[in-house]
């Protein structure tokens, strides 16, 4: 009796290790069970058993990848995808893997796919549009982000995304419309009032765009982003003065904001307010070491002071900075995706 | 209290978004993309425009070239695609004297040469009394001695002025660097291109426009360079590069130079347009010697701190205040920037308060301020066209053309520049894909036309067929103890309140020589007040009540203006 069991046993080891769903069931079973190296070992077990079964092949890929294998997963996810490839989690995972590794356009192609399974997944369209502006395809990612708006029209965050993304693709009217709509939609939102204030100023309708901004700070004193803005628009207009104010409530609401230290410095240096220019560059470099524009500054301010040689020394840092990082001060070209 | 709402406007918010699959992936704001692009742009919007003045501009420009007899047409490498840089930017052009009408004397005045031409600058290196030219070129740059007779001689080789074959020249102008009486010569480098070397389209990491494969550069390319050389006398040169400091400066391409007293010391200074790098500006020590205060004095980099892919440079007064101020072009995706000196030579970029950030979408080349209509006040004249032919191509998936419309702008008097260009006549609206501009009375009709080299193209002589009652007065300098065409003098015209300035210039505009007469529109003025001219030499004259409406010559140290015929 006990020799039929052992051999009953014995049988059933060997069909259990000739069956991939059994070694897939006890692979998850080790994943629950903590047991990660008996899990994969059995997957890839399976995989030798039957080497075209999807389950193995998805799940050891996404094994990998949850445990940031990006390299390992993408070999077993292709093969996933290639067998079924209708199945929207294989395209998505093996994106994801990609876009982990930095092979950007390589994500965006199986994501391509998995949009094509699920066109109404708006998650994977916002991470879409975010990756497309990654690799510069400014035109795809406004296309991208807009139809994720178009989906979720309660979700602020889209709105956002949809804006930024047609306003790097030099799409301003668009997102100028974009920017109306969430202000519709969201009233008492100071994001969607400066969105749209920002946007109104870049096609030229400047007041409209002032009230946008008042409104968007009187809704939230402490929103930072109005006042630079607001500021920085007065200083390039040559209102020295006024601009002062509006950046110092920048500052005042976000201490580290640099591009704000840097207007207001801008500012004084049109009132011939040389000590508190210098004072403001300063702040701006204790945050911000390496950026170029604050050194440039100083070499003005120094220069217009008298003291070439102070001025020479922060000048020639400032070139510095640019070489180590041409980048820093510059914006980039957008391209079209290529399909292969 | 409400929840505080996402709102980093410099991306997206960073969050996480969960997936079924128990995936989770974070959303990075910040992109940092060391681009594969040749050349410094920014993707400039346009800035707003204000509210059109409704004041007609009365200045229209038609292009008369072919009936005038320009016909030759340019070819610079392939036309519908280029494989180098050096096929890209084009050349110069001169406007010498006024003659209505042309006839081609190239070969009967000894000056035809065959070679890879790029800039001209004229002078009387000699002070005989005749223009002599400097033509530069990637390759052997030529100096021509005008014997006075319509003919010219090359004297290059005896003259000392040599620089190495592969040396691409783009810029040369003459200035009295040393106030001595003789005109220096100094000639930029694009770069050091070598066909050898050079990378193929799309094979490097600066040989893309928007994901299109174009030529490669200028960045990733070798850099070029300046050098001075001192006028001795006797028509011959010496390399002083080295010591006056110009040669301390490194790292730039290097396209049009101007030379003007900028800080009003009666010293020339020098200021160098420059190609995605920072440009320069060389401030004269007065005692031989340049140092480069580009960046200390605001005029190296955009308002912003941006490296900007300079081209044309134009110098003169646009807000009367008696300072010369700077225009300089600009790659497309940028603005130009207006350089106002705010006195001592410190300039501030006031292109986005002056209106004159509304047509970022063009590569700009030549330029000037030019009192196109004649009231008083220095408009703007800008000349654009593409480098990349590609993008006339069908395939090509960008807004932008090779060939683009002239620009036109309006000082109206109060800091702001408007786009008139609509108005201005069908010679503005053409497009072409234009480089070089020179500006000048050809018709001596007592405006300012233009003469445009245009790539692929046979060129365009704009007449300008103004329609007004404003008054106008032209000046030609004659220097005796300054160089003789008084290049480098700075000329002051008080009338009716208002008073303007202008130099006289070797290049300027794109690699190209304005006429050295001086225009000035005097508006309802029927009487100039008070001329002062400041001369190279540091000898400031003045010459008062002077009629308007006709050439006037001034010679230094003579006391009166001589009322000049004009040839029509």
């Amino acid at each position: 009796m006990l020799r039929i069991a052992a051999i009953a046993a014995l049988l059933s080891a060997s069909l259990y290790a000739q069956d991939p769903a059994a070694l897939c069931e006890a692979a998850q079973q080790a994943v629950h069970a903590q047991r990660p190296e008996e899990a994969e070992r059995l997957w890839r077990q399976a995989i030798s058993v039957s080497p075209r079964y999807f389950p193995a092949l998805f799940n050891l890929g996404l094994f990998y990848e949850s445990r940031q294998q990006f390299s390992d997963a993408i070999p077993f996810l292709v093969r996933a995808a290639e067998i079924s490839p209708r199945d929207f989690n294989s395209h998505y995972l093996l994106g994801a893997c990609y876009q982990a590794l930095g092979h950007g356009d390589d994500a965006l192609r199986a994501w391509r796919t998995a949009l094509g399974l699920n066109p109404k997944n708006v998650r994977l369209l916002q991470v879409m549009a975010v990756e497309y502006t990654k690799g510069r395809y400014f035109q795809d990612a406004a296309e991208t982000a807009r139809r994720a708006v178009d989906l979720t029209p309660d979700d602020p965050n889209a709105y956002y995304l949809a804006i930024k993304s047609h306003q790097d693709a030099g799409r301003y009217p668009e997102a100028l419309e974009i920017a109306a709509r969430a202000v519709s939609r969201f009233p008492e939102s100071a994001r969607a009032h400066f969105e749209y204030g920002f946007h109104l100023q870049k096609v030229g309708r400047v007041e409209e765009a002032l009230r946008e901004l008042e409104r968007s700070m009187a809704l939230d004193a402490s929103y930072e982003e109005p006042p630079f803005f607001y500021g920085d628009l007065l200083q390039q207009h040559g209102r020295y003065e006024e601009a002062v104010v509006f950046l110092r409530r920048a500052i005042a609401n976000r201490t580290d904001y640099v591009p704000a230290r840097v207007a207001l410095s801008k500012a004084l240096m049109g009132l011939k307010k040389w000590e508190e220019a210098i004072l403001e560059l300063n702040e701006a470099l204790r945050f911000d070491p390496r950026h170029p524009q604050p050194h440039l500054l100083l070499s003005q301010v120094y220069f217009r002071l008298g003291d070439e040689q102070r001025a020479r020394q922060e000048k020639d840092l400032s070139l510095k900075l640019r070489r180590e990082n041409p980048a820093a001060l510059e914006a980039v070209q957008g391209r079209n995706f290529p399909a292969r | 209290m409400k929840a505080r709402e996402s709102r980093t406007r410099a991306g997206l918010p960073i969050g996480t978004l969960a997936f079924g699959l128990g995936v989770a992936w974070a959303l990075f704001a910040t992109v940092v993309w060391l681009a594969a692009q040749g050349v410094a742009t920014r993707n400039a919007p346009p800035a707003p425009r204000d509210t059109a003045s409704g004041k007609p501009f009365l200045a229209k420009f038609s292009d008369i070239a072919a009936q005038a007899g320009l016909s030759m047409r340019f070819t610079f490498g392939g036309e519908t695609a280029k494989k180098y840089i050096v096929e890209a930017n084009g050349t110069g052009v001169a406007f010498v004297t006024g003659v209505n009408g042309f006839v081609d004397v190239t070969r009967k005045a000894g000056l035809a040469r065959a070679g890879w031409g790029s800039g001209v600058c004229a002078g009387d290196v000699d002070n005989d009394g005749h223009l002599d030219f400097y033509v530069t070129y990637w390759g052997a740059n030529v100096l021509y001695r005008n014997r006075g007779d319509g003919t010219f001689e090359d004297i290059t080789a005896r003259s000392g002025i040599a620089l190495p074959s592969k040396q691409w020249s783009s810029g040369c102008t003459f200035l009295d660097y040393d106030r001595d009486g003789r005109l220096d010569l100094l000639v930029t480098s694009y770069q050091a291109f070598d066909l050898a070397t050079a990378p193929l389209p799309g094979k490097a990491s600066n040989c893309e426009w928007k994901g299109m494969p174009v030529f490669c550069g200028p960045r990733g390319l070798p850099f070029g360079s300046v050098t001075l050389y001192h006028n001795r006398g006797n028509l011959s040169f010496e390399d002083v590069t080295a010591s006056t400091g110009v040669a301390t400066v490194k790292g730039f391409y290097a396209f049009t130079p101007v030379a003007a007293d900028l800080n009003g010391d009666g010293w020339t200074d020098i200021y160098i347009a420059c190609d995605s790098t920072p440009s320069i500006f060389f401030r004269n020590n007065r005692n031989g010697t340049f140092t480069d205060i580009a960046a200390e004095a605001g005029v190296a980099f955009s308002e912003h701190g941006f490296e900007q892919g300079g081209m044309g440079v134009g110098v003169g007064g646009f807000d009367n205040d008696g300072w010369l101020d700077l225009i300089k072009t600009n790659f497309a995706g940028d603005y130009p920037n207006l350089y106002r000196n705010t006195g001592d030579g410190i300039f501030e970029d006031v292109v986005m308060r002056a209106g004159l950030a509304v047509n970022p979408q063009y590569v700009g080349w030549g330029v000037a301020f030019a009192d196109l209509d004649n009231d008083g006040l220095s408009d703007i004249l800008q000349v654009n066209g593409h480098v990349y032919p590609e993008l006339d191509s069908e395939t090509a998936k960008t807004r932008e053309s090779f060939r683009n419309p002239r620009l036109v702008y309006r000082n109206l008097g109060n800091g702001r520049f408007e786009d008139v260009s609509a108005q201005a006549g069908p010679g503005i609206a053409q497009q072409k894909s234009s480089r070089g501009a020179a500006f000048g009375d050809f018709d001596n009709d007592g405006d300012i036309d233009v003469v445009i080299m245009n790539m692929e193209d046979t060129p365009s002589l704009l007449r300008n067929e103004l329609s007004t009652s404003n008054h106008w007065i032209q000046l030609r300098l004659e220097g005796t103890r300054s160089n003789r065409s008084a290049i480098g003098a700075t000329v002051r015209v008080e009338a009716a309140g208002k008073t303007q300035t202008k130099p006289v210039l070797s290049q300027s505009s794109y690699l190209s020589q304005n006429d050295l007469r001086l225009h000035f529109g005097l508006g309802s003025a029927t009487r100039v007040d008070r001329i002062t001219v400041r001369w190279p030499s540091g000898m400031v004259q003045e010459f008062k009540d002077v009629p308007a409406d006709g050439l006037v010559m001034l010679v230094e140290g003579s006391e009166t203006a001589k009322r000049l015929t004009l040839p029509r």
